[in-house]
C-alpha cells in the first residue's frame, strides 16, 4: 500500500492545471469558460493513448469463432473487465470485420484437408500422396503457433490426419497390392494362354508391356510404401511432440486446480441476485493471450485473472456464505411456486401524486470536509479550481462569484464578507489568513439554496445588515452550530495528511465523541 | 448501545444530514425475496424508538435523506420506483411521489451533496437514472453497464462526477455532462457490490467485492489499486467512507461483521465488530457527529454506536 502522492507522476494533471490556469487567466463569461473547462481533460477521465497490445488481443478475441456468436454486449464487457479502455474497445471493433487472421484461413485450409482426406480413402493412392506432404507441413505449422485455440483445433486436425492416413496405407497394402498382384497375375496368364494363339512376336511385347507395367506397379507401390513409411515416421515424430506438448498443459492444468481448489477453500458471501440467479458464462472459457506481459503495472491481479479465464464454463466464484436456515426455506417455498403466507396485499402509490414539496425547515449544514477544506489541502490546487469551475457550470448566479473569486486583489475583502455569514459555515478569518500563506486555494462556493443569500452576495453593502438578521435567526434555531464549531476545533488540531498520528488523534477524539454522544443521547 | 428491532430483514440505514439523532432503516420481508417493505424513521436516545414507518408492497433495497428538504426521504423499491416520502406529513398522505422507470428492482439511491437537487438509483436493469424531486420522469439515463448497477455514488466535491458499481466487474465513472461514461476500473475480477468517494480527497475512490475485498483506487492512476484490504470473511456487502477523518472508511460484510479501517496506515484494520448474528448489509456514519456509525442487518437489529465501543453493550 503506497500513499497517494500530492503530485501524481502521471502526466494527467499537468496539462489541465495550465489550461485551467489560462482559463482563469481569461475574463470571459463565463460560458465560454465552461466549454474550455470541458473540452480540458477533468481529472475523472482516462488520459491514456490507446495500447496497440491490448487492441491486438482484442482483435484477436474478437474474431474468435465462438466469439462472434455472442451478443456484443458481453463482448464488450468482458475487454472492459479485461481492462481495456472506450477506445482500444471501438478501435478493435473497427477493426475486426476488415481483418482477415491467419488462425480462421488456417483452420478452414484444415478442415478442407481432412474432409478430403477422408473422402478419398477409397480414391486413388495418389490422392492420398498429394495430401500427404501438405499434411505434416501443416501440422508442424500448427506445432509452430502460440494460441491455444490453434492447438486444440491442430491436435484434432493432426489426430484425424494420422488417422486417415494410417487408414489408407492399411488399406493400400492390404486391399490394393494383393488385387495388383492377383490382377498382373492373371493377365499375365491370360496373356500367355492368348499368346499361344497369336503371333510370337506380339506375345513378348505384350507380355513386355505387362510385365513392365507390373514394374512400374511394383515400383509405384514400393514408392507409395516407401513415402507411406516415411509418412507413419514424421507422424509418430509428430506424436511425440504433441505428446510433450500435452504433458507440459497437464502440468499446467494441474496448477490450475490446485489453485482453483484454493480458492474455493475460502468461503466467500454469494452475490445478492438471489431473486433471479443468472450468471454469463459465455466468454469465460475463453483464454486471453497477454504473452506474460498483462499490463504495464497490472501484475497484481494476474494470476487470478488468468485463473478465471482457463477454467472451464463452470462458476469460479467464492463459495457462498451459509445463508440463514428460514432464508432457505424461503427460497425453496418460491421454488415450488407456493408464496409466503405472511405478506400482505399493499397500496403503496401516493395518494396525492401533485403534493406539493415542503417547505425546508432547516438549511443544510456545511459537510466536514467542505468546512475543512483548505486546511487539508496542501498542494491540490487542480482540484478544488475543478471544483469551483464545474459549479460554475450549472449556476450562472455562481458565475459572478467564480469571476471575483480569481480577483486576488480582492480575495480577502471578499472572504470576510462572506465570512460573516454564518449560516454556510465559512472559515473564520483568521483561518483562511493562514491558508493564503500556502498557494492560494478557493473556499468552495456554497450551493445556492436560499437566493436571497446569493442576492446578497452580489450586493456587499446591503449584505451586512442582512447577514445580521440572518445570523440571529439561525443561532437561535440551531443548537448544532456549537457542533459544527467543536468539529472545526477538533479537526483543526488534527492533521489530514498520510501516516502520523492516527492513533494518538482517535484516542483524542474518541473520549471527546463520547461525550458528545451520550449529551446528545441522553 | 441502544438498538432496534424491525419485523423485516434490514437492508440499509442512513443517518440524517440535518438531525444528528435521526436515522432512517430500509428493511425488506422474507430477506428481500419476496414480500413487502418497511422504511422506518427511527429516534436515537437512551433508547431507539420509532418516529414513523412507511409500508411497501415490495422490499425496500435502499434509502437516502434529501440534502435540501429535512423531511424527505428517497426510497428505491425492488418493484423498481422510486417512492419520496415527506415526514412532516401523515403517514397516510404518504408517498408524496412514486417514480418508476427502472425495469428491474432498485438496488441503491444517492442524493447530491453539493448540488443537492438531484439524486441518481441505480437498478438491476443495467442502468442508472438521474432524477430530481420537483420532475416526475427521469433527467437522463445511464445505459452502459452488462449487469446489474448494485451502487451509485456522488462525488462529494464535484457536482457532476459520480460512481456506479456493478455486478459486470467494473466500477464506472461518469460526469453528468457527458453522454457516457468517462472512467471504467475493472475493479474486481467479481460484483462489485458498493463503492464510495473519499470525502476529503476527491480523485479516491473505493470499491468493496463479493472477492471480499475491499481495493481503494486513485482515478489518476487507475491501473493499480493505492491499497487491497482483505480481511472479510465473505463478500462485501457495503463501504462508506468517513465524513470526518479522510481515510477512515467503515464496511460491512456476509460475514457479519462491520469493520473499521485505515487504508493510508499499514495493517489497515482499526475496528472490528461482530455484533449482528446474519449477514450485515448496511452501514453508515454520521455526517453530523463524528465517531457515530449505525449499521444494519438480516437479523433485523439495528445498532447505533460510537466507534470505539461496543455496540452490543447495555
Amino acid at each position: 500500500m503506497s500513499s497517494p502522492s500530492d503530485d501524481p507522476p502521471s502526466k494527467t494533471p499537468q496539462n489541465p492545471v495550465s489550461q485551467v490556469a489560462q482559463a482563469n487567466d481569461d475574463r470571459q463569461d463565463p460560458k465560454v469558460e465552461m466549454e474550455k473547462e470541458i473540452s480540458s481533460a477533468s481529472v475523472f477521465v482516462n488520459a491514456e493513448p490507446p495500447r496497440e497490445e491490448q487492441v491486438q488481443n482484442a482483435v484477436r478475441f474478437l474474431s474468435h469463432p465462438k466469439v462472434r456468436g455472442s451478443p456484443v454486449v458481453y463482448r464488450r464487457s468482458f475487454l472492459e473487465r479485461k481492462g481495456l479502455t472506450k477506445e482500444e474497445i471501438d478501435e478493435a471493433f473497427r477493426r475486426v470485420p476488415d481483418s482477415n487472421p491467419d488462425a480462421t484461413t488456417t483452420l478452414s485450409a484444415v478442415d478442407g484437408q481432412i474432409k478430403s482426406s477422408l473422402n478419398d480413402q477409397q480414391q486413388h493412392p495418389v490422392q492420398v500422396l498429394q495430401s500427404t506432404p501438405v499434411g505434416p507441413a501443416v501440422s508442424t505449422s500448427k506445432v509452430g503457433a502460440i494460441s491455444r485455440f490453434r492447438w486444440y483445433h491442430g491436435i484434432l486436425a493432426a489426430g484425424f490426419l494420422t488417422v486417415a492416413q494410417v487408414i489408407a496405407a492399411v488399406v493400400f497394402k492390404r486391399l490394393f497390392v494383393p488385387k495388383l498382384k492377383s490382377w498382373i497375375r492373371w493377365i499375365v496368364l491370360e496373356e500367355d494362354v492368348k499368346g499361344q494363339t497369336k503371333k510370337f512376336d506380339t506375345k513378348p511385347s505384350i507380355a513386355e508391356e505387362a510385365a513392365a507395367a507390373a514394374k512400374s506397379a511394383a515400383t509405384a507401390a514400393a514408392d507409395v510404401a516407401r513415402t507411406s513409411q516415411d509418412m507413419l515416421m514424421t507422424n509418430s515424430e509428430e506424436k511425440r511432440c504433441l505428446e510433450e506438448l500435452i504433458s507440459m498443459l497437464r502440468v499446467q492444468a494441474s496448477e490450475m486446480t490446485s489453485l482453483r481448489g484454493a480458492i474455493q477453500k475460502l468461503e466467500v458471501g454469494h452475490s445478492i441476485t438471489s431473486r433471479q440467479s443468472t450468471e454469463e458464462h459465455n466468454i469465460k472459457g475463453f483464454s486471453w493471450t497477454t504473452s506474460g506481459q498483462p499490463y504495464a503495472n497490472g501484475k497484481v491481479d494476474s494470476d487470478s485473472r488468468s485463473v478465471r479465464s482457463l477454467s472451464p464454463p463452470v462458476s469460479v466464484e467464492p463459495s457462498v456464505a451459509p445463508h440463514p436456515k428460514s432464508y432457505m426455506e424461503i427460497m425453496a417455498m418460491i421454488q415450488r411456486g407456493e408464496k409466503p403466507s405472511n405478506i400482505r396485499e399493499i397500496n403503496d402509490a401516493p395518494p396525492n401524486p401533485n403534493q406539493p414539496l415542503p417547505n425546508p425547515h432547516l438549511a443544510p449544514k456545511p459537510k466536514p470536509w467542505e468546512i475543512g477544506q483548505g486546511q487539508s489541502r496542501s498542494a491540490g490546487t487542480f482540484p478544488s479550481q475543478a471544483s469551483t469551475n464545474g459549479f460554475s457550470i450549472d449556476d450562472q448566479l455562481n458565475g459572478d462569484n467564480i469571476v471575483r473569486w480569481r480577483q486576488p486583489n480582492n480575495t480577502r475583502t471578499t472572504e470576510t464578507e462572506i465570512g460573516n455569514e454564518p449560516n454556510f459555515g465559512f472559515p473564520s478569518v483568521a483561518t483562511n489568513e493562514t491558508l493564503l500563506k500556502r498557494s492560494w486555494v478557493p473556499p468552495q462556493p456554497p450551493s445556492v439554496v436560499m437566493p436571497e443569500a446569493a442576492a446578497a452576495i452580489r450586493q456587499p453593502k446591503k449584505s451586512l445588515s442582512q447577514t445580521d438578521t440572518e445570523t440571529d435567526d439561525l443561532k437561535s434555531a440551531d443548537i448544532t452550530d456549537e457542533l459544527q464549531k467543536i468539529t472545526k476545533i477538533s479537526e483543526m488540531g488534527g492533521s489530514f495528511e498520510a501516516n502520523g498520528s492516527n492513533s494518538t488523534h482517535s484516542n483524542e477524539i474518541a473520549p471527546s465523541t463520547d461525550e458528545r454522544a451520550s449529551s446528545l443521547m441522553a | 448501545m441502544p438498538v432496534f428491532k424491525t419485523p423485516f430483514n434490514g437492508y440499509s440505514v442512513k443517518f440524517s444530514p440535518f438531525y444528528e439523532n435521526q436515522v432512517a432503516v430500509a428493511t425488506s420481508q422474507n430477506f428481500g425475496i419476496l414480500g413487502n417493505g418497511r422504511v422506518h424513521v427511527l429516534q436515537l436516545g437512551p433508547a431507539i424508538t420509532e418516529r414513523v414507518a412507511f409500508d411497501t408492497a415490495d422490499g425496500v433495497y435502499d434509502l437516502c435523506w434529501s440534502e435540501s428538504h429535512d423531511s424527505l426521504i428517497v426510497a428505491a423499491i425492488a418493484d423498481g420506483s422510486l417512492k419520496i416520502y415527506d415526514l412532516s406529513l401523515p403517514p397516510t398522505a404518504n408517498p408524496i411521489r412514486s417514480l418508476h422507470e427502472h425495469g428491474r428492482e432498485c438496488h441503491g439511491v444517492d442524493f447530491n451533496t453539493v448540488r443537492k437537487d438531484s439524486f441518481l438509483s441505480a437498478s438491476w436493469d443495467d442502468t442508472v437514472k438521474l432524477w430530481t424531486v420537483d420532475r416526475p420522469t427521469s433527467v437522463r439515463t445511464f445505459k452502459e453497464h452488462a449487469y446489474c448497477v448494485y451502487s451509485v455514488v456522488w462525488n462529494p466535491r464535484h457536482a457532476d462526477v459520480f460512481a456506479s458499481a456493478s455486478g459486470d466487474c467494473t466500477a464506472r465513472i461518469w460526469d453528468v455532462r457527458e453522454p457516457g461514461s468517462t472512467m471504467i476500473l475493472p475493479a474486481h475480477e467479481f460484483e462489485i457490490l458498493s463503492c464510495d468517494w473519499s470525502k476529503y480527497d476527491d480523485c479516491i475512490i473505493a470499491t468493496a467485492s463479493v472477492d471480499k475485498s475491499i481495493k481503494v483506487w486513485d482515478v489518476r492512476n487507475y491501473r493499480v489499486p493505492l491499497a487491497v484490504l482483505n480481511g472479510h470473511g465473505y463478500a462485501v456487502r457495503k463501504v462508506k467512507f468517513s465524513p470526518h477523518r479522510g481515510s477512515m472508511m467503515a464496511s460491512c460484510s456476509y460475514d457479519m461483521t462491520v469493520r473499521l479501517w485505515d487504508y493510508m496506515v499499514e495493517d489497515a484494520l482499526i475496528g472490528r465488530y461482530d455484533h449482528h448474528t446474519e449477514f450485515a448489509v448496511g452501514v453508515d456514519m454520521s455526517v453530523l457527529v463524528e465517531g457515530l456509525l449505525a449499521s444494519c442487518g438480516w437479523d433485523e437489529l439495528v445498532y447505533v454506536w460510537p466507534h470505539g465501543t461496543d455496540p452490543r453493550a447495555p
